[in-house]
């Protein structure tokens, strides 16, 4: 039998098809994003992003119901045009992937062509609208007539349209703004990373106290020749408590006494001190060769000198440990008689009313002993919509998973 | 104290001796049962390891490449025997074990500083599952892209060979369901730690590329595009993941991202 070669753009439609198709999107998106001379693409805010979803989805899913049979339509919703434009995401995000996002350099051949904000570029929403428009035709077709086993698909497929598309109309939506407060007063003004015009909140954050808790000093040998900090033998991360022992070639140490919150007194030796204002000090017995000898080493602070043992041309020194947690104590307001007053922490974000409220940093020079927070509030209307996308992936990965396993059993025998 | 070391080697020398015993029980079924005892010692040595080091520091040892290596060491190998056992499929394991092996010697050659910090955003209940979902998934796509590479070397020598084919797939598929999970407990934890569930992160857009690859492998699949074909694509693939797992750290766009690994 002769199998005759399909000629270009017979039907039914196929990859070569769904190849030049994509790559026209792509060159087209280019053309658009040359034309806009690189300007990112300005999205509509609730409500018009909304309706405009909405009907997108009712035209795309009114073409799947009404046309199933047309051949062109098809083709738009079946697998080698899928593929085409998942390839074709793929591509962008690696260009993403691989050049820095959000440099700013206006004017270069990079910034024109939209690949210093890919994410935001005309071949980004061409690509996805289209990839959308396809996965949201093959789902019509096994959303009607419906069947049990086609539930792993609908679940995969629509959650990824849901996340998808409601990630990409709503981020006109999304609002981050940081508020930093010094401790012991009020502020109801965010700014955003784009701009140095402060924006008003809703709502008012009163900074009671910041707080953070670092883990255990380490000792280092500090080399001035060569600004370097050698470790020792056993290539340890060194917490100073009483009884740590170091080594580095011909020299021993050994920590006698610590203190974790300590001042020197009048004498010059450190005496235990408030959390608040001591620093960690430590005893140090150094060998070297045949010699012993003793000192007092600490951390310093913004406010204190650091001591440090000279050895030769090296120095013992104790460096203060890395943040274990940092915390605000706050009180939340919105002026109309709602107040809330909660622990900001790394991770345990507050909710009031509809904004999120974050601890995002501090006045780091100062370290443990900043009186400035910072904290990020965040509001995003289409969070809800996103995270039901997610659950149905999830749920729909669960059933896949479970087929996958029956399925492999069917294979092995 | 038990030392990285110490343990390292006792876990080569078992996979060494197991895979070796292995061999001579082609023709000596007696040996299969201590082949496999040998073999499984020294993941079972892994894991043993990694708790311990787990209890010294009081962290799960999950921060750094060095520390996700131990897992893959550990991990790697049981997807080799789970699929000798699943399809009578022996040699897939022999691969495995010499990954893990090939890992455990990289990790001797780079001796890492013993740290038992954890920054503020690590600690969190999502840190666990993510990475070990991704772990697992890893593995799984590791194995698959073993095997499909195996089945294409069949292939240049023209033998048959369903088995292999459809194991390199299924491999895949169960890797690609673990990805998924890992990418979208990622999402959830980043909304509690950082602010935004997706904020396209250098990191965050290579895990996504990794998924895309093998999202678009189940649709060629699922399209009947020849099998043997795909067997290409399934090896392949598998670069994109290791770029994603360690090659970001060297690219342009990873100057900010919050998920470069220590480096020390």
């Amino acid at each position: 039998m002769v199998v005759a070669r399909r000629r270009w753009f017979q039907t039914p439609w196929d990859f070569r098809e769904s190849v030049l198709f994509t790559a026209a999107a792509l060159f087209a998106g280019f053309v658009f994003e040359f034309a806009s001379s690189g300007s990112s693409i300005a999205l509509p805010r609730l409500p018009v992003n909304a309706i405009i979803l909405s009907l997108f989805a009712a035209v795309v899913l009114s073409i799947g119901f009404s046309l199933r049979n047309n051949l062109i339509v098809k083709w738009f919703g079946g697998i080698p045009l899928g593929l085409c434009l998942i390839f074709a995401i793929a591509l962008l995000s690696l260009i993403g992937g691989i050049v820095p996002q959000g440099t700013e350099s206006s004017g270069s051949l990079a910034a024109q062509a939209g690949v210093n904000h890919i994410f935001s570029s005309w071949p980004f929403a061409l690509t996805v609208i289209l990839f959308l428009a396809n996965l949201g035709l093959s789902l019509s077709w096994k959303l009607i007539p419906f069947k049990v086993q086609n539930l792993q698909f609908i679940l995969f497929h629509a959650g990824f349209w849901i996340a998808l598309s409601c990630a990409i109309f709503g981020s006109a939506d999304l609002q981050r703004l940081v508020v930093p407060i010094e401790e012991g007063k009020a502020n109801s003004f965010g700014y955003t990373m784009e701009s140095d015009t402060p924006q008003r909140l809703p709502f008012s954050v009163f900074l009671h106290e910041f707080s953070l808790e670092e883990y255990p000093p380490q000792l280092l040998l500090y080399d001035p020749h060569s600004d370097k900090l050698l470790m020792d033998k056993s290539q340890t991360i060194l917490e100073v408590r009483k009884g740590t022992t170091a080594s580095w070639k011909g020299l021993d140490v050994l920590v006698l006494d610590y203190i974790p919150f300590a001042l020197p007194g009048k004498d010059g030796l450190p005496q235990p001190a408030d959390r608040s204002t001591g620093i960690p000090y430590a005893k140090v017995r150094i060998s070297a060769d045949s010699t012993k000898r003793e000192a007092w080493i600490s951390t310093g602070s913004p406010m204190l000198k650091p001591d440090a043992a000279a050895l030769g041309n090296l120095y013992l020194i104790m460096v203060p440990g890395t943040p274990k947690s940092f915390r605000s104590a706050v009180t939340i307001q919105d002026g109309k008689g709602d107040d809330v007053m909660a622990n900001l922490e790394v991770n345990k974000p507050v909710n009031f009313k509809e904004w999120k409220l974050y601890q995002m940093g501090y006045d780091e020079k100062a370290g443990r002993w900043s009186k400035l927070s910072l904290i990020e509030v965040i509001h995003d209307p289409w969070l809800p919509a996103v995270y039901l996308g997610f659950f149905m992936i999830m749920a729909g990965n669960i059933l896949f998973f479970w087929n996958g396993i029956k399925r492999t059993e069917g294979a092995s025998s | 104290m038990i030392t990285f070391t110490t343990a390292a080697i006792l876990a080569i020398a078992c996979w060494s001796l197991g895979s070796i015993v292995s061999i001579f029980a082609r023709r000596t079924p007696v040996l299969k049962v201590p082949a496999f005892l040998l073999a499984f010692g020294g993941s079972v040595v892994m894991i043993s390891f990694i708790a311990f080091y787990w209890s010294i520091l009081d962290r799960p040892p999950l921060r750094t490449l060095g520390e996700t290596r131990l897992w893959y060491a550990a991990l790697i190998p049981l997807v080799g025997f789970l699929v000798e056992y699943r399809w009578k499929i022996d040699w897939l394991k022999y691969y495995c074990m010499a990954l893990a092996g090939f890992f455990l010697v990289i990790n001797l050659l780079h001796p890492e500083v013993f740290d038992k910090t954890l920054m503020p955003a690590l600690q969190s209940p999502w840190f666990i599952p993510h990475v070990v979902v991704y772990l697992v998934g890893y593995v799984l796509l590791a194995a698959s892209s073993v095997t499909a590479l195996h089945n294409v070397s069949l292939q240049l020598r023209a033998k048959k060979n369903v088995t292999g084919e459809s194991v390199s797939h299924y491999l895949a598929l169960l890797g690609f369901v673990f990805l998924s999970f890992g990418l979208i407990f990622g999402a959830l934890w980043a909304k509690e730690a950082w602010g935004h569930y997706w904020t396209w992160d250098p990191k965050e857009t290579w895990a996504f590329l990794s998924w895309l690859a093998y999202l678009g492998y189940l649709h060629a699949y699922r399209y009947n595009i020849e099998r043997s074909k795909l067997q290409w694509y399934l090896a392949l693939a598998f670069v994109v993941l290791l770029v994603c797992w360690f090659g970001v750290n060297y690219l342009p766009s990873a100057q900010n991202s919050v998920h470069t690994y220590t480096q020390s």
